[in-house]
């Protein structure tokens, strides 16, 4: 247990400093891209006949720092508001807090997000497994180019191409938006069943850009194990199919965690085009309307929260690392 | 099923064939050997030799692109072990056969523990009383001199190469198989990890009355455990004996080069002579006459044409031309 907190106390050290980075980056990005906006809308604001004070204060509640005084002093209340959740207020709808606004979007994003890839891991690895014990037969050889095809196909061209054939070749399934309006929201049946079906395509979308990769990942793992001395053994004791299996399976998944945190990251870069094609209110949406509209509140929190979503799954990898390989549990203690 | 005494092994014409680009060639050309029940037997040859194809044999395990291709392995108790298949075979691994892997080998699974893969073999085997598997297990390692409460809680990564082996042998033993087969049990061990691992192997051998063949290709470890003794060369069993009889009164010229070139402790080390040439590989083994002859001091017109047959003669069995009909074996010239 205190080696599972001083791990994850440095993971935390780490995440910390990536995201201030982070942070950092885009204070300054926005502070200094041309026409600064921060003092665009000072002057909008006077131009509208606001008192300078006025015009102050309101630019100060719209990014959450005051566009007065020296660089640092205003990175520092730009901080300062960071640490007590106040990302600011947003620019294209005016009054409501940026916080708010990503949090109503960040659940489209990490539900289908997560499920995709989850749905993706377990299917690539499962028939990765397959695809190496049977790589001289046509079954393995089926698997592996189907990998590799999917493997190639930019994932926007994938939701594309979901889109052409659920939504318009044969339609079955809804092309856009989270629900359909027509259903009161809450814990009912048909509101459900409408969120399921409208989640239905980019979840697919999701799994179909990165099972390919899984799959892959998977076979060379496998088989990589399969030459292991300590299979070999296992055969020759007489171990039992199932739990031959499950050697094998476990050894191979290892490499594959660090994979997935970092592939979680990606597929959160990655919802900035599907969510565009399926109009699926999440995260990526947000980024790309907020950067149509010149909202660098927004923009600024967007980041921020895609940030600490990478961190977070890298972390959550790393842990469950630990838990699964007992060399590594060791070797922290040592 | 499970025999409580110790099951004879007769292998019968074995050939093992690998498939290669240039065709199947032969790891072992039509091998017959016979492990008397209850006794030790040793196989000595170089690498390549085709000792351990003929140790996985005995398991019907040989690892693909190898494949059996003729012969018989009986074991009493199990029958042809060459026409078992499927959940038969799983079974009779382990259950009857205990395999024992080369030390520097990672025999275990890394990510846990002993006691849980032991708990695997019980289930594999449908053992019912788990925990009274755990208790031989322990009492097994105890009798190594581990303590074997500890050796179970623990990973792989946390045992040195002595005690990886020792557990080895423990779970080659632990389900009760009378015939323990030992693939270079000692190699990559240091000299007193080894004296303690061969003299556990000989006493754990008395005690549970088992039938056990060594493979090793170091003369010492033979001559220390071994009751009997045979030495493979190029895929074939060129000579087999009781032990003493083997080391001490070498008729093959293959064996003689073998122990003229085990360096003294004593005297001259130019004592110690270098057999000639090198040993066949898979592709190199002749077709046709006495995989030898290249290197034999004996060598006369027949070894060119015919591969020799093995004669057995008062318990000795040597397959060469030149030695293996006479009494006495003719004087062999000097190596060079």
């Amino acid at each position: 247990m205190k080696t599972v907190v001083r791990r994850l106390s440095g993971h935390l050290a780490r995440g910390l400093a990536m995201i201030w980075v982070v942070t950092t980056l885009s204070f300054v990005i926005i502070r200094n891209i041309p026409g600064d906006p921060v003092r665009g809308q000072y002057e909008k604001l006077i131009e509208q006949g606001m008192s300078p004070d006025a015009a102050e204060r309101a630019t100060a509640a719209l990014y959450g720092f005051l566009p007065k005084g020296s660089l640092w002093s205003q990175y520092v209340d730009y901080l300062n508001g960071l640490l007590h959740g106040n990302l600011g207020q947003s620019l294209s709808t005016p009054g409501t807090g940026v916080a708010t606004i990503i949090g109503s979007a960040a659940k489209w994003t990490i539900l289908p997000v997560l499920g995709g890839t989850l749905l993706s891991f377990l299917l690539g690895v499962t028939l990765g497994v397959y695809a190496a014990i049977k790589r001289s037969g046509k079954l393995g050889d089926a698997l592996a180019i189907s990998g590799s095809l999917l493997h190639g196909i930019p994932q926007y061209v994938i939701g594309l191409l979901v889109v052409a054939v659920f939504s318009t070749l044969w339609p079955i399934l809804p092309a856009g938006g989270p629900v359909d309006i027509d259903f009161t929201p809450g814990f009912n049946g048909p509101y459900i069943a409408s969120l399921i079906q409208h989640a239905t395509l980019p979840v697919l979308t999701y799994a179909l850009a990165s099972y390919g990769g899984w799959i892959l990942a998977m076979k060379s793992s496998v088989a990589t194990v399969l030459g292991d001395d300590f299979i070999m053994a296992a055969e020759l004791r007489g171990m039992s199919r199932g739990i031959l299996f499950r050697y094998i399976a476990r050894n191979a998944i290892l490499p594959l965690f660090t994979i997935l945190a970092l592939s979680l990251g990606l597929l959160f870069g990655g919802a900035i085009f599907i969510e565009s094609i399926f109009n699926y209110p999440g995260l990526g949406l947000l980024l790309v309307n907020s950067i149509g509209a010149r909202d660098y509140a927004l923009m600024g929190g967007t980041f921020l929260v895609l940030t600490v979503a990478i961190v977070v799954a890298n972390i959550a990898a790393d842990l469950l690392y630990a838990v699964i390989d007992p060399r590594v549990r060791k070797g922290a203690e040592a | 099923m499970t025999r409580t005494s110790a099951p004879g092994v007769r292998v019968k014409d074995l050939t093992v064939v690998y498939k290669t680009p240039a065709g199947e060639l032969p790891a072992l050309g039509g091998v017959s050997l016979s492990l008397a029940p209850g006794t030790i037997t040793g196989i000595v040859g170089e690498s390549g030799s085709g000792k351990s194809t003929l140790a996985l044999s005995l398991l019907n395990a040989v690892q693909p692109p190898g494949r059996i291709k003729e012969g018989s392995v009986e074991i009493d108790g199990l029958g042809n072990v060459v026409e078992l298949t499927g959940e038969e075979l799983r079974r009779a691994r382990g259950r009857q056969v205990g395999y024992v892997f080369q030390a520097a080998q990672n025999s275990l699974n890394p990510l846990k523990t002993v006691g849980k893969q032991l708990l695997d073999l019980g289930r594999s085997h449908d053992f019912d009383d788990l925990p009274a598997l755990l208790k031989d297990a322990r009492a097994l390692l105890g009798r190594m001199g581990l303590d074997g409460g500890r050796v179970l809680d623990s990973y792989q990564h946390e045992l040195s190469g002595g005690m990886r082996q020792r557990v080895g042998i423990m779970f080659a033993l632990v389900l009760n198989a009378h015939l323990v087969v030992l693939d270079e049990p000692t190699t990559a061990l240091d000299m007193i990890t080894q004296a303690a691992i061969l003299k556990i192997v000989r006493d754990v051998h008395h005690e549970r009355g088992l039938t056990t063949l060594i493979i090793t290709h170091d003369m010492g470890v033979a001559a220390e455990v071994t009751d009997s003794l045979a030495v493979m060369y190029g895929g074939r069993v060129v000579e087999h004996g009781p032990t003493t009889e083997v080391l001490g009164s070498p008729r093959h010229p293959y064996t003689k080069g073998l122990i003229r070139a085990i360096p003294r402790l004593s005297g001259d080390i130019d004592e110690a002579r270098a057999l000639p040439g090198r040993p066949p590989t898979l592709g190199t083994i002749p077709k046709q006459g006495c995989v030898f002859r290249e290197r034999c001091p004996l060598r006369i017109a027949v070894c060119d044409t015919v591969d020799p047959e093995p004669v057995t003669r008062d318990a000795r069995t040597v397959a060469c031309h030149a030695v293996g009909h006479l009494a006495t074996p003719v004087v062999p010239k000097e190596y060079v």
